[in-house]
């Protein structure tokens, strides 16, 4: 419903602009545009150039902000059904997962008691049961991650330390990081207030950024795990990792779900899109900075005190 | 909020039974168990608030004895215990709704320091439903 307005034309459009617009708006008043377009012939001719000019420009910020908007509501939507149908399928998918496991356990137990000829049979009999038992568990992981991503988990909010939380996590991964020859730094603002926010959800969103980033790097290197003030009211986590990076035009993808770059049977690609399902979830943003072959930054910024939020993705 | 329920359940017999006796001597009503079957049956028979659970156990692990315990009893907190750090079961454990995952060894007021918020959690859970 708005014109469109050639900002980029010289001042000879702007006499012509009030009466047009007053022309507009008799035309629109049967359409029920009386009210917007009158206020704003009025508005128009009152103001000097500059207001007009101030005034389009900002017509047009607003334009380009609802477009955005709009893209974002229906990426916002579009992920919501893909993920209830994911879930759908996980969750019907995981009663005969369960079934084939319980089975092939007992197979296992059957097995012990029995005899082979050929005791190379019996061992490859094993080796086979193994195999599928493995393979279910890698489904049911997958199957649990997207049951995850669909999961409407209502944050239950309480004071945390959060250098305390980080330091937690950083230890679960330092000993895995510690075989690949990756170090961990910390760098923990020591005056940090508690954080009111939901601890299992944040243990989650970070344990995940830990893990894609020494998974990011193959032949050691540094995390670095940073929290710090963001303003008066907001605290910063930073993880960065001196990995392979990420290429500039995968950027806007990595939050996808499903989105991996990781052979089968590493990634599913599922945990970043949780990750910022969570924090989005804990009232905070999450932003990524990345230099290929350097490395790779993931902030989060969250709120000192929570609040409950409007319907959000 | 001091007084709440506690089941620790780790088939090492010597930290478990330690472990009870320390948390008994802060006053917590604790009982131990030595595997993920026995603390079902353990919860069959009477409410917890917060269970303390070893991830490696022979028999039912810890992520199964987890997953069917917050099917169960979803307002129950679990707080993961783990000798041997793993990041994927870590993964795997807050994503099936554990408390905390926390590597051994933990120093006692670290680890009830933990059990007194997942109580707090429990009572904001019940608060709202
Ligand atoms: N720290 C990082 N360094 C380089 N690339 C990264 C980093 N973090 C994420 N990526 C890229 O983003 C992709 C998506 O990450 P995400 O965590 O969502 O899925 P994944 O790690 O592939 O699988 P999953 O987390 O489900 O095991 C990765 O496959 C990788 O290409
Ligand atoms: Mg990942």
């Amino acid at each position: 419903m708005w014109p469109s307005l050639p900002l980029g034309a010289g001042r000879g459009w702007l006499p012509w602009l009030a009466p047009t617009l007053t022309l507009l708006a008799g035309l629109c008043l049967w359409e029920g545009g009386y009210r917007f377009f009158s206020v704003a012939a009025v508005a128009l001719s009152a103001l000097g150039c500059a207001g007009v000019r101030a005034l389009c420009v900002r017509l047009a910020q607003a334009e380009n902000a609802r477009q955005l908007l709009d893209e974002r509501l229906l990426t916002t939507q579009k992920l919501a059904a893909l993920g209830e149908l994911a879930a759908g399928i996980s969750h019907e998918i995981n009663n005969p997962l369960a079934i084939i496991r319980q089975e092939a356990e007992w197979l296992r137990e059957l097995l012990s008691g029995a005899r082979f000829q050929d005791p190379a049979q019996l061992l490859e009999f094993r080796e086979s049961l193994q195999e599928i038992i493995l393979a279910v568990e890698r489904a049911r992981e997958v199957t649990g991650k997207v049951l995850e991503l669909a999961r409407e988990r209502q944050p239950v909010i309480q004071k945390l330390d959060l250098n305390r939380l980080l330091e937690d996590m950083a230890r679960l991964v330092e000993h895995e990081a510690r075989r690949k020859n990756i170090r961990m730094e910390r760098r923990f603002a020591p005056d940090l207030p508690p954080v009111e926010s939901d601890g299992p959800l944040l243990r989650q969103a970070v344990l995940n950024l830990l893990t894609n980033a020494y998974q990011a790097m193959e032949d050691g290197g540094t995390i670095t795990l940073t929290s710090s003030w963001a303003g008066p009211d907001h605290v910063k986590i930073a993880i960065r990792d001196t990995g392979v990076g990420i290429p500039p035009e995968m950027l806007d993808k990595i939050f996808l779900p499903f989105f991996t770059t990781k052979p089968p049977g590493t990634g599913t690609g599922l945990g970043l899109a949780i990750t910022q399902t969570i924090i989005h979830r804990l009232g905070g943003t999450i932003s990524v900075a990345s230099q290929p072959k350097h490395g790779t930054t993931f902030t989060i910024v969250l709120p000192l005190s929570w609040e409950p939020q409007e319907q959000k993705g | 909020m001091e007084k709440f329920k506690v089941l620790v359940v780790d088939d090492e017999d010597d930290f478990r039974e330690t472990i009870v006796k320390r948390l008994r001597g802060r006053h917590l009503d604790t009982t131990g168990v030595a595997s993920g079957e026995e603390a079902l049956k353990a919860m069959e028979q009477e409410s917890f608030d917060v269970v303390v659970l070893d991830v490696r156990m022979p028999g039912m692990d810890g992520i199964e004895a987890l997953k069917e315990m917050k099917k169960r009893w979803p307002l129950t907190e679990v707080i993961m215990l783990t000798g041997h750090a793993s990041v994927e079961s870590g993964i795997q454990g807050m994503q099936l709704g554990a408390f905390d995952y926390v590597m051994k060894p933990v120093p006692l007021d670290e680890l009830l320091d933990k059990m007194r918020q997942a109580y707090e959690r429990k009572r904001i859970q019940e608060g709202k439903f």
